[in-house]
């Protein structure tokens, strides 16, 4: 693709910068998603639902 | 791609420069105001390491009552990623990305893992300690939450340091590097001194809810610290097509990386100096106390004497190697200095004047802030610009793990002396038995550094 090194927008980023920047936003939710969950399981058994 | 993820990314296109963590171009100056930024990750990195080794362990036992082998287990589980520094260091060192960064993504992510480690680290531990309903759950619930969130706290703490070190020296040019060094030093030590008085202040009336309470307050001050550190810190540089890729095999780039100006010794005059100067941590408070019947609050004094000792000891170090003088040459004369100061401490019980371990404290803190200075700088200074993560995340491991086993075999040597010896002598003998090794150690370090000393000399003239 010839275009993704081109600079687009304001911000100056090319697609290519974009779509990384997007993949690191994407991947980074997942994570965080996952410790969560994590923490609320931890929680739940210590108290569930503080109960 | 489906259109939410388009959306989203015509956000970023649409975005101002001044919303977007990266610097306009790669300035060759680094005013100080921007390398103090920088140096926060190393206050995070302290406030986490102070957490795992100082609060959380004492909290563990006596609030939370968990049975102390267990909780040394636990404390120790982060050291398991320090030899991975190397590797660390070394991905980033070849990292693809369409902004031309090799540091950012990873100090990202080790941020990111070090924040998980420490939100589900407070319900871990409270779980880890059967309170609450954790009692109707089986016991590996608990020990499986808690190692898995040390696990995550090491794994962050480890990337970010040694990602973030990296990053420092890709930024700074030779002549300021002693700068940058002390520096680095200096927050970290900052970081860990101020966060254990905080976490001391704040967990004074302890309750499960001040202890969650805490331990999230660190992650997010993690996650804080880190972006203002790394905001508009590496510059963009679009990668050009056909760039010849770096030497993408961890195996090849070890041997070529073992190949530069006597790597090994290097390494193992940094291994042998850093066991000499960690191995007596757990050890001086005790033997304030027990052996020269210090009082509590003047064994605690110990702690700041050997802070104030390192504190002049990197400023010292900072001044004379900004002058050009050789790093190797300044971590041996930080090893020259230890010497005479496990001699003081050890003298200091026979000769009944705790002034001399008052002294022999300050100097030790003294000749490891020279030590460790005169290392990492070495360590920077010798790194090809290509290697810069692996060469800093060979030094990390080797460091890190050094300490790490050092405090532990202290620990354990003492024990064993104690025991095998119980006459009347045997309590001061056990001490001094580690503070012997040290010394030894010391020895070992200053011969394997003379080669290169000697030749730097020779070089110079």
């Amino acid at each position: 693709m010839a275009d993704t090194d081109e600079k687009v927008g304001p911000s100056g980023l090319t697609l290519r910068q974009a779509e990384e920047l997007h993949a690191s936003l994407v991947e980074g939710t997942r994570i965080f998603f996952c410790f969560a969950v994590f923490a609320h399981l931890l929680a739940y058994i210590y108290s569930p639902w503080l109960h | 791609m489906n259109r939410v993820s388009r959306r989203v990314m015509n956000v970023w296109t649409e975005l101002g420069p001044r919303f977007l963590p990266f610097a306009d171009a790669a300035t060759p100056d680094l005013p100080l105001s921007r390398l103090l930024r920088l140096s926060l990750f190393q206050v995070s990195v302290g406030m986490a390491l102070v957490l795992l080794v100082g609060t959380l362990n004492r909290v563990m036992i006596v609030e939370l009552g968990v049975p102390s082998s267990l909780v040394a287990i636990m404390i120790s589980l982060p050291l398991i990623f320090a030899p991975f520094r190397a590797l660390i260091g070394f991905r980033s060192d070849i990292h693809q990305s369409a902004f031309g960064w090799r540091r950012v993504p990873y100090i990202f992510r080790g941020t990111m893992v070090q924040f998980g480690g420490l939100t589900t680290m407070p319900f871990a531990l409270l779980v880890l300690s059967g309170g609450g309903n954790a009692s109707h759950y089986p016991m590996w619930v608990g020990d499986f939450g808690a190692a898995v969130s040390f696990l995550l706290v090491g794994a962050g703490l480890h990337t970010t340091q040694t990602v973030g070190l990296a990053l420092a020296t890709d930024l700074a040019p030779t002549e300021s590097r002693p700068k940058v060094v002390g520096l680095m030093y200096v927050m970290l030590l900052a970081g860990m001194i101020v966060s254990a008085l905080l976490f001391g202040a704040f967990l004074a009336n302890f309750s499960p809810f001040r202890l969650i309470q805490v331990v999230q307050a660190s992650a997010l001050a993690t996650i804080i610290l880190n972006i203002v550190a790394l905001w508009k810190q590496e510059g963009v540089r679009i990668p050009k097509l056909h760039e010849p890729r770096p030497e993408a095999n961890f195996t090849q780039a070890w041997a070529s990386f073992v190949q530069g100006e006597r790597a090994i010794r290097r390494l193992f005059a940094i291994g042998l100096g850093t066991m000499a100067f960690s191995m007596e941590d757990v050890l001086l408070e005790p033997y304030g106390g027990q052996i020269l019947h210090l009082t509590v609050s003047s064994t605690t004094k110990l702690t700041a004497t050997l802070a104030v000792g390192g504190l002049v000891g990197f400023w010292l170090a900072s001044r004379v190697l900004s002058r050009g003088a050789d790093p190797f040459r300044m971590a041996a004369s930080g090893a020259m200095v230890g010497v005479p100061a496990f001699a003081l401490v050890i003298l200091a019980a026979p000769s009944h004047l705790p002034l001399f371990f008052g002294v022999g404290t300050l100097l030790i803190g003294f000749g490891a802030g020279l030590f460790g200075h005169g290392t990492l700088t070495a360590t920077m200074n010798a790194a090809p610009a290509d290697q810069a993560g692996l060469a800093l995340g060979a030094w990390g491991a080797v460091q890190a793990s050094g300490a790490g086993v050092a405090v532990a075999l202290g620990g354990i040597i003492h024990d064993i002396v104690a025991h095998a010896n119980d006459g009347q002598n045997s309590a001061a003998m056990a001490y001094d038995t580690v503070y012997s090794i040290e010394i030894i150690l010391l020895f070992g370090a200053l011969l394997t550094m003379a080669p290169l000393c000697v030749k730097r000399l020779a070089a110079s003239r």
